[in-house]
Parts: structure tokens; C-alpha cells; sequence
């Protein structure tokens, strides 16, 4: 029996390696390719061991070191589109949740609905009707338009955690003759305080990962890492490290955020599966 | 107090409600709502007027002439439409059903609660933060015909590679796609199903194991119909992305070769972005959205049939 | 339950950082380095593609700068990136940039929209432009539309082949003319290179040749030299007037091209189905290949192992270049091609965007570029005659005289036509042509249904019936018009 019990624990340590080198096997290896020197990038049989160097980030990021402001317009974008989101969604989400709301399940399933629409086939018209108003490469008109991924997610997500908590707590506060804002404000959000963390961090990496907005809505000033990967894809050759250390660079906010704020990540994921 | 609120009946308010505290759901969800249908509405309808006419940046800056379906017809008898479409299909369906499948696998082996084994699920995360731009990259040069990882791998275990690459031969491009995809997004399946497993209350499944149910059992019969509602919402999300995915594809084969991955969302690129037909790419958008509209209302009358909300 | 407290600070580090940025981001249209409006004429913004031209062209800017005092911002973007942004900026009738590349096949639809301006008036006030010494069959095929002048060419390219000198004495190979010779066919082309297949050299499998087989462009562009050099046209009449666009893809200079194109991919690596544009110029250089033929630029490019790295790469000094075959019994086209410079018309700085491509498209700087010696001398696109003939300039680059007779042969019109809507015809017919080369069909079959295909697309294009004016383009008009605004 015990060696039962070892032999499928045994099994499953080795499972687990095996999802590890597969999921991250392949990252190690694209970090590999920013460090290691150009040539050794296309050997056969792939080279394991090498020199390592920076020079591929300085590269991006000191000289000519285009990446290093499109890092920056990164961040400005996704903080500012979590930051656009929550005012929108987490009241969207709190009614969702606490009140009858009549063809509830029709709207819950209307916000869904929007994350089917192609977004390639926004971005003309977004275009004109941006340019038109005078928003061309600003901040705000990527901010703006990521809103139709952050908001529908967010709701979905957000409603779910609001599920969670118990209603007798917001009962008794309004037994003590609390309003609704207060109730929200001061009891229920600060329970659901995980769930919004996780919110925001999925709205950021959505935000933070988006090529295709970027691509037609943001100049030369405003562009961001995603874009910055492309350009190094040109007709004329495939610069491979300064796309591997553009993409490392476009790669490590997301995970580190996912990393740190890690206990919040499975607490979130269950989309209100089943009443804890 | 608490004699108070025994005692005092359980009637409603004596003043009428006010007009907020009657509507105050509606008022809550409203600004979402507005922003969405403002952010959505416009380009839809925008496109919509733009499909019945002929306009083609390349021939001239506006609108020229108004063609009424022309451009709808146009659209479905185009080359690549048919192709696009099944393509399009093909990697929805097959890669949602795979990730799902896959994912599940991965959260069962989660939960067995090893030592160390939260580390595998902490990491397991990382693929899909990364950008579908970027994980495109990183899979061009991982099947790279001279170089590549993969192709090295393949050729290891003896695995036949085509000598144009994986990406080069029509018969593996689009299970080349299909992978990177599956690659992404099945960490995501197994953290949301690992989620999802893990709130099973104990006593459910104490009760089942003392009934001496199998674990295959216990897998089908309890656990999975009680993380139904996550597990349908989580593949309809899939399967909307995948099916209007078009940055890996650019990325890897730009529709290649011949129309082997050739998909909706790319067709829908190449009309906007590059031939700058916007009659045409507007009677495309319509399109799509109808015939994803449709699968997902078959989708969710089926399965959210019986769901509470 | 249990209630997370011990979040309280992280909550509310949250909140700032999301207020100050919610803040921020509002203030954003206001803050936000939006797009200089240049209204002063101390500023020029050049748009362009980062083709080998743009490296040395960036160099030599300081001196731009040094002799008129206006500042350049320079910005080079990804070929689709490019477009999509330069056609952007025209439908917003936004100004983006005072000077932009214009890719030849572009420029029809850009003058005919209003976007670019004509650079006739401009032209015609310069007195030391020197349009004379520009090549005619390139400003004929680049950079003139219905009688205008809209661009001038900062780099022009022709097709040339390029042979590796010592795999052909070592497998016994008569070295190929460095002029157009009747001898000298596609046909000796194909044999030569089958006398290659499956050989060895230096220990290593040996590959005959290379190909571009990525669509839609590169297959293209490799492509339509072969059926150019048979006198293949793609419509009925065009840029002879009246303009007809009825698609004559079944014509046998097709069929034959199609069929030389399919023998060549068999002498190639089975990768380079998915060869853009300098995965077979890297390739060539890397050593496995014999010979093979493409745009004049990678006559230097492949000196260097990988692009613009300035490293030499292994075959520098063992190549040497030579004319394009023809097709026996029919007079030579080569196909050009290149990058020219316009000004925008939204632009409100022409005169400032003229003048920098007055100097980046000038004599002295073209031979500034030429003898920049970082990254291993990586330019010789010229465009003007005189710079074919200077001593100092054929010193470096020893096949100027081989490119030169191709681009006196050129015609950019004919290879490519610069039709409104190219880009849907390029896109079905890069298709066709990869299908053809991977699978096993019929070419005769699949040029039809291409042909069909094009007609449906010109037919939704409105170009068949064709209802605008059309305009006699041949060489000879554009040598007219050239003398006469070169007459100052």
C-alpha cells in the first residue's frame, strides 16, 4: 500500500517535471537567445552552452535603445487602462451580484458576448473616429478602447468573487441603518479586496500584452512593447536577439506580477464555481 | 438593539423608494454598459454602413459608390474564404477541446497535494502572460528548420520533420499554430480547473469516497459536473479568442503556406491593413461576428440551460 | 471565511498608484508627446523603411544638418507597419511626416489620391538638381505617374545574378556574361544549375540555387523576373493607353515562367518555401548555394553575414555578379524596384521635406553613402549615372557595370504594373504561385483559375471596364518630360 502511495507520488513528481519543461522549457530557451551570442542562436545541434551577454539589451534599451521609452508607454498604458476599469466594472459587478436585476442572465452573457468581436476589425473604424476627435497616439485613446477586454472580464470576474461573500455581513451593517454605498464601500469591497487584485492583474497583463490597438492608435512617442518586437521584424532580416531581449523585457512585468501576487491567483480563478 | 429587531416587524419601508434606490442596480451597471456600447457600437455601425459601399483606399480616399451586398457576396465567394473558415474552425474547436482536455489533466495532477508541487502550478502560469505577439516569436524560432529547438527535438526521437520545416509544410502549419496556442493557454485550463476542483467541498467528496467510488467515478460523476459552470464559461472565452486570433498566425506563417493557416482573423488583416479595402473588410467583420454569434448562441442555450443566476 | 487584512497597505499602494494614473491618463491628450506639428521649417520628419539605404542615409544626416540648419527626425518602421501608417495618416488627413518612402508600386495610388504632391513645380525651379544624370528607365518605373514627377529616388534596384566563382571553376562551369547575351538563357540558367544537383563541395551538400517562396511578396518579386524576361504582361494593355485591365495570366510566357520557377525550387533548399527576401540572400551567404539571382542590393549585402552587422560573412570575395538570363528570341526586361522619397501633402513644411531629398537623393550624398565604410560598405542602390562611372565608388563596389546594363533594362512598369489595388492581385497570385511550388498541380489549371480571380477583383476594384482617364506612360514620355523640367 505504501509502495502504492510512493510509486504514484513518484509519478507524479515526474509529471510535474514534465509540465515544467514543457511551459517553461521554452522560455528559458528565448531568454537564452536574448544572452547568448548571435551566431550560436541557429546551431545544429542547439548549443546548451555559451557566453552570455547584454549585449542584445543594451542594444534595446541604451543605444539606440528604442525599447526603453516603449517600456515605459507600456506601463502607462496597462495602469491606466486597470485604472479606467475598476470605476466601471466593480459597481457593474456589485449590482450584478447583490441585486435582482431583471434579464440578469442575458447581460451577464451580453458582456461575454463582446470579447467575440474580431477586434482587427475595429481598428479602422476606431482610427477615424479617434483621429476625428484629435486623439491620435495618446495614451488615453489605448486606454479607452482596451476597455471593451477589461471591462467584460473584469465584471465576469469581479461578480464572482462578490458572490462569495456572505450576505449576513452586509445584512447586519444595514440593519444598523448603513446605506448602500457604505455597505459596498466599507464592508463588502474590503472583503473582496483578493478578488480585486486579481482583477487587476488579469486587466493588466490583457492591457500589457495587446498588439493589435497599438499597432493603428498609438505614434512613434507612444508605442509599446509589443510593437517594439515587430519592428525588428522587417523585410530585411530577423534581428533574432533584439527581438528575444525586446520580448524578454515585454515579458518580465507580467510574470512578475503573476509571481508576487501569487496566493491571489488561484483564489480568483474560479469564476464563482461553487459557493465556498 | 437586538429586542428592536426582533420585535419590530418585517414590513417595507413606509416612504416609497426613491427613483436611485429603485433603479440603483441599473444605475450601477449602466456606465459599463454605456462605455461598452459606445466603444463597440460605433465601429460596428461604422463597418456596417461602410460594407454596402465601394471603398478602397487604394482606388480612392472615399467612399465611391454604394453596392448594397456587393461586398457581402464578394466576401463569402472570395478564395480563401471557404478555407479561412474551416481553418478558422479547426482551430477553435480542436484547440479549446485540446487545452480543455489537457488542462484538466494537469489540474488533477495538481491537487494531489505534494510537496513542491505548488511550485510547478506558481510557474505554470507563465505562458499565458506572455504576449501572443511574443509567443509567436518565440515559436518561429523554436521550429526554426536549421535551428530550431523543436525541429532538433523531433529529429531526436526520430519523428519525421518535413525538410521545409514545420512551418513550411502545408500538411503541419496548422497543427504548428494549434501548438503554440495549446502551448499558452492550457496553463490557463489547469489553474482554472485547479481553482475550480479545489473549492469541491470535502464532505462531497468524503461522502463519495466512503461509497467506495473509483477515482474515475469520482472524476466523472461528482467533480466535474460541479465545476460545470466554470469549466463552460472558461471554453466559450477560448474558443471567442481563438476564433478571432491573428497576431500568432501573422507572426508564423502569415497565412501560409498556400492557406494552410490561413484564418478569419487574418483574412480580416490582410483586407484591412493591407489592401485597404474597407467596403470589403467590413462586410468580412459582419460576417464573422454573425457566424460567431451563432455558435455561441447554439453554445450557451445548450449549455447554460438549467444555470441559476 | 477567512478576510484578508493584512492587505491593507498593499490596497491602498493600489489605489494611488490606479488614481494617479487614472489622473494622469486623463491628462494624457494634453501631456502625451502627441506628434510634433512642425509648423517651423527648422524641422523636417522623414518617414521611412529600414532597407539597406536608411543606414547610411542616417549617417550622413549631421551634414544635412550642418549645412541648411533644419533639424531631421528620422523614424524607420517595418514595411507593413509603413503602410498601414502612411495610409492611416492620409485618410485622417493627418500630418505625420514631411518626407516619406514611397515603395514604387505605391505611387500611382498615393498622386491619384492627392496624398503626395508632384514635385514637377519644384523640380522645374531647381537649377542644379541635375535631373539628367538620373537613370530614365528608373525614374520611368519609380517615380512618374500620368506626367509627373512625385518622388526621386534615394535607392534604386535592379535583378542581377550572383555566382560563386569557385564552385563553378571547380565543377567545371563556364562563368556567366556580365552582359545580356543571347547566349546567356533561362534555359542555360536551368542547365547549369541542374550540373550542380546533388553534388558536394568543401564536405558539405551542395544546393544549386535559391528561392523566395514566402507569399505574397517575395515569391512575387523573384517570380515576375522570369515572366517579365519572357515578355509576360499582366493585363491587356497597360501603361501603353487606352488602359485595359483585362488579366492575360494564360499566356504561354506565363505558363513557360511557371514552369522554370517549379524547376528552380527543385535546385533549392525544401526550406526556402518559406524564404522572404533575405533569407536567401543570407543563405547565398552563408555557402551551400551555387548560384542564384535577385535584387541588386544583395550584390553587397552578401558580403556581410547577417544584415547590417558589418561582419564579412564566408563567401566575401568568392562571388562575383553577372547579367540575368533571358528567354531566347525576346528582348530583356529586368524588373526595378527601390525606394524613392515624397512629401506628404498634408505636410506643412514642403519645402523642407524637397530640399532634404533634393540632398538625399544628390550626387554627393549618394557617394557619401556609398563610401561609408561602417558595416562593410553597404550601399551602391544608385540611381544616377554618374555614379556608375566614378572611379573611387567602382573601386569598392567592382560590378557596377553589370548593374548598370540591368538597369538599362529595366522596366519597373511592365514587372509589377503600379496599379491601384496591387496588393489584392500580388496576394492571389504569391498564393498561386507557393501552391504551385509545394504541390503537384497543374500550372495551366491553376493560372486560369488565377486569372479568373483576378478578373473578379479588378471587376470589384471598378478598374474592369476601366473608367478614369488613362495615360500613354511609356519610357519615352518620361524622357520628355525629364528634359523638359531638367531645362532650368
Amino acid at each position: 500500500m505504501l509502495r502504492q502511495k510512493a510509486f504514484f507520488s513518484a509519478l507524479t513528481y515526474v509529471g510535474g517535471l514534465l509540465v515544467l519543461a514543457i511551459f517553461i522549457g521554452p522560455i528559458v530557451w528565448f531568454i537564452a537567445l536574448a544572452i547568448r551570442p548571435a551566431e550560436t542562436a541557429f546551431a545544429m545541434p542547439p548549443q546548451f552552452t555559451f557566453q552570455p551577454g547584454l549585449d542584445a539589451f543594451r542594444h534595446i534599451l541604451v543605444n539606440p535603445g528604442t525599447n526603453a521609452p516603449q517600456l515605459v508607454n507600456s506601463l502607462i498604458v496597462a495602469i491606466g487602462a486597470v485604472a479606467l476599469n475598476l470605476p466601471f466594472s466593480v459597481p457593474a459587478a456589485y449590482a450584478l451580484s447583490r441585486f435582482k436585476v431583471r434579464g440578469k442572465k442575458n447581460i451577464m452573457l451580453w458582456y461575454l458576448g463582446l470579447l467575440m468581436a474580431p477586434p482587427i476589425a475595429f481598428l479602422i473604424p476606431y482610427f477615424i473616429l479617434i483621429t476625428r476627435v484629435g486623439l491620435q497616439g495618446t495614451y488615453f485613446s489605448m486606454v479607452l478602447v482596451l476597455q471593451t477586454i477589461t471591462i467584460p472580464f473584469s465584471v465576469w470576474l469581479m461578480k464572482s468573487f462578490i458572490d462569495e461573500v456572505p450576505s449576513e455581513l452586509e445584512e447586519a451593517a444595514r440593519v444598523d441603518g448603513a446605506r448602500w454605498y457604505t455597505v459596498m464601500w466599507r464592508i463588502t469591497l474590503p472583503i473582496v479586496r483578493p478578488g480585486i487584485i486579481v482583477t487587476s492583474m488579469f486587466a493588466f497583463v490583457f492591457a500589457w500584452n495587446n498588439a493589435a490597438f497599438p499597432l493603428v492608435l498609438s505614434s512613434r512617442s507612444t508605442a509599446t512593447l509589443p510593437i517594439g518586437t515587430l519592428g525588428y521584424f522587417a523585410t530585411s532580416g530577423v534581428t533574432w536577439n533584439f527581438i528575444a531581449a525586446a520580448a524578454v523585457l515585454a515579458m518580465i512585468p507580467p510574470m512578475i506580477i503573476f509571481l508576487v501576487f501569487d496566493r491571489y491567483v488561484v483564489r480568483g480563478l474560479t469564476f464563482g464555481s461553487v459557493k465556498g | 438593539m437586538s429586542v428592536q429587531t426582533v420585535l419590530a416587524p418585517q414590513a417595507e419601508k413606509p416612504v416609497r423608494p426613491s427613483f436611485v434606490r429603485r433603479y440603483l442596480p441599473y444605475l450601477l451597471i449602466a456606465p459599463s454598459v454605456i462605455m461598452l456600447l459606445s466603444l463597440i457600437a460605433y465601429p460596428l455601425l461604422f463597418a456596417l454602413r461602410s460594407s454596402l459601399y465601394f471603398w478602397n483606399l487604394q482606388i480612392a480616399p472615399q467612399p465611391l459608390t454604394f453596392v448594397g451586398l456587393a461586398n457581402y457576396v464578394q466576401a463569402l465567394n472570395a478564395f480563401d474564404f471557404r478555407d479561412a473558415l474551416v481553418n478558422t474552425l479547426v482551430l477553435s474547436v480542436t484547440g479549446t477541446a485540446i487545452e480543455f482536455a489537457f488542462g484538466l489533466a494537469i489540474a488533477l495532477l495538481l491537487l494531489k497535494a505534494l510537496p513542491g508541487m505548488n511550485v510547478v502550478r506558481a510557474l505554470l502560469i507563465l505562458p499565458t502572460t506572455i504576449a501572443p505577439i511574443v509567443v509567436g516569436f518565440l515559436f518561429r524560432y523554436l521550429y526554426d528548420p536549421g535551428g530550431g529547438l523543436i525541429t532538433w527535438l523531433l529529429r531526436v526521437f526520430g519523428a519525421p520533420v518535413p525538410p521545409m520545416g514545420l512551418l513550411g509544410s502545408p500538411t503541419t502549419a496548422l497543427a504548428a499554430v494549434l501548438f503554440a496556442d495549446v502551448w499558452q493557454w492550457t496553463p490557463f485550463f489547469a489553474i482554472v480547473l485547479y481553482a475550480s476542483l479545489l473549492s469541491v467541498p470535502d464532505e462531497i467528496i468524503e461522502a463519495a469516497r466512503l461509497d467506495r467510488a473509483s477515482p474515475l467515478t469520482m472524476l466523472i460523476r461528482i467533480k466535474l459536473p460541479l465545476i460545470r459552470r466554470t469549466a463552460v464559461i472558461i471554453a466559450m472565452l477560448r474558443f471567442m479568442q481563438l476564433f478571432n486570433t491573428f497576431d500568432t498566425v501573422l507572426v508564423l506563417t502569415r497565412g501560409g503556406p498556400g492557406t494552410s493557416t490561413r484564418t478569419l482573423g487574418y483574412s480580416l488583416y490582410e483586407q484591412g491593413l493591407i489592401n485597404f479595402n474597407i467596403g470589403l473588410v467590413s462586410a468580412m467583420t459582419w460576417i464573422t461576428v454573425l457566424i460567431v454569434n451563432i455558435i455561441v448562441a447554439l453554445y450557451v442555450s445548450f449549455a447554460f440551460r438549467n444555470e441559476e443566476w | 471565511m477567512s478576510v484578508d487584512t493584512t492587505g491593507l497597505s498593499r490596497r491602498s499602494l493600489l489605489k494611488g498608484v490606479s488614481g494617479a494614473a487614472l489622473v494622469g491618463s486623463s491628462f494624457g491628450p494634453l501631456l502625451a508627446p502627441t506628434r510634433a506639428r512642425a509648423q517651423s521649417s527648422k524641422l523636417v520628419r522623414v518617414l521611412a523603411v529600414e532597407d539597406p539605404f536608411f543606414f547610411s542615409m542616417k549617417a550622413m544626416i549631421p551634414d544635412f544638418e550642418k549645412e541648411t540648419g533644419v533639424k531631421v527626425e528620422l523614424e524607420s518602421l517595418s514595411y507593413d507597419a509603413l503602410q498601414a501608417r502612411l495610409v492611416s495618416a492620409f485618410v485622417a488627413k493627418t500630418s505625420d511626416a514631411d518626407v516619406i518612402a514611397v515603395d514604387q508600386m505605391w505611387l500611382g495610388q498615393y498622386l491619384d489620391n492627392g496624398w503626395i504632391i508632384s514635385l514637377n513645380d519644384f523640380i522645374a525651379k531647381d537649377k542644379d538638381i541635375d535631373l539628367a544624370d538620373f537613370i530614365p528607365e528608373v525614374l520611368y518605373s519609380s517615380n512618374t505617374w500620368r506626367g509627373q514627377i512625385a518622388t526621386l529616388p534615394v535607392a534604386a534596384y535592379a535583378q542581377g545574378v550572383m555566382y560563386r566563382k569557385d564552385i563553378l571553376e571547380q565543377f567545371g562551369i563556364a562563368t556567366p556574361p556580365t552582359q545580356t547575351s543571347e547566349a546567356w538563357t533561362w534555359d542555360a540558367y536551368l542547365n547549369a544549375l541542374k550540373s550542380l544537383d546533388g553534388k558536394q563541395f568543401g564536405g558539405k551538400p551542395l544546393f544549386p540555387t535559391v528561392v523566395c517562396g514566402s507569399q505574397p511578396s517575395p515569391i512575387v518579386h523573384m517570380f515576375t523576373q522570369i515572366s517579365a524576361s519572357h515578355g509576360a504582361n499582366w493585363f491587356k494593355a497597360f501603361p501603353t493607353s487606352p488602359w485595359n485591365f483585362e488579366p492575360q495570366l494564360t499566356g504561354p510566357a506565363w505558363m513557360k515562367s511557371v514552369d522554370i520557377y517549379r524547376e528552380l525550387y527543385k535546385l533549392s533548399p525544401p526550406e526556402a518555401i518559406n524564404y522572404v527576401w533575405f533569407d536567401a540572400g543570407t543563405r547565398f551567404a552563408k555557402g551551400d548555394i551555387g548560384m542564384f539571382y535577385w535584387w541588386t542590393p544583395y550584390f553587397y549585402l552578401i558580403k556581410n553575414s547577417g544584415y547590417m552587422t558589418g561582419k564579412k560573412s564566408d563567401i566575401m570575395g568568392k562571388y562575383a555578379a553577372a547579367a540575368m538570363p533571358k528567354a531566347a528570341g525576346v528582348e530583356q526586361t529586368i524588373s526595378l524596384g527601390g525606394w524613392s522619397l515624397g512629401v506628404p501633402s498634408s505636410s506643412a513644411n514642403q519645402e523642407a521635406g524637397y530640399a532634404f531629398i533634393k540632398w538625399a537623393t544628390s550626387k554627393a550624398t549618394q557617394k557619401k553613402m556609398a563610401l561609408w565604410p561602417d558595416l562593410n560598405y553597404q550601399f551602391s542602390d544608385f540611381a544616377r549615372v554618374s555614379l556608375y562611372k566614378d572611379e573611387e565608388v567602382k573601386a569598392i563596389y567592382p560590378y557596377l557595370d553589370v548593374q548598370y546594363a540591368m538597369m538599362k533594362q529595366g522596366n519597373g512598369k511592365i514587372t509589377r504594373p503600379p496599379v491601384p489595388g496591387y496588393t489584392a492581385l500580388e496576394s492571389v497570385l504569391g498564393l498561386t504561385l507557393n501552391q504551385l511550388l509545394t504541390g503537384a498541380a497543374d500550372p495551366k489549371v491553376a493560372l486560369e483559375t488565377t486569372n479568373g480571380l483576378f478578373t473578379s477583383i479588378l471587376k470589384g476594384n471598378l478598374m474592369i471596364p476601366y473608367q478614369k482617364e488613362s495615360f500613354g506612360d511609356t519610357l519615352s514620355e518620361a524622357k520628355a518630360l525629364i528634359s523638359k523640367l531638367g531645362k532650368s
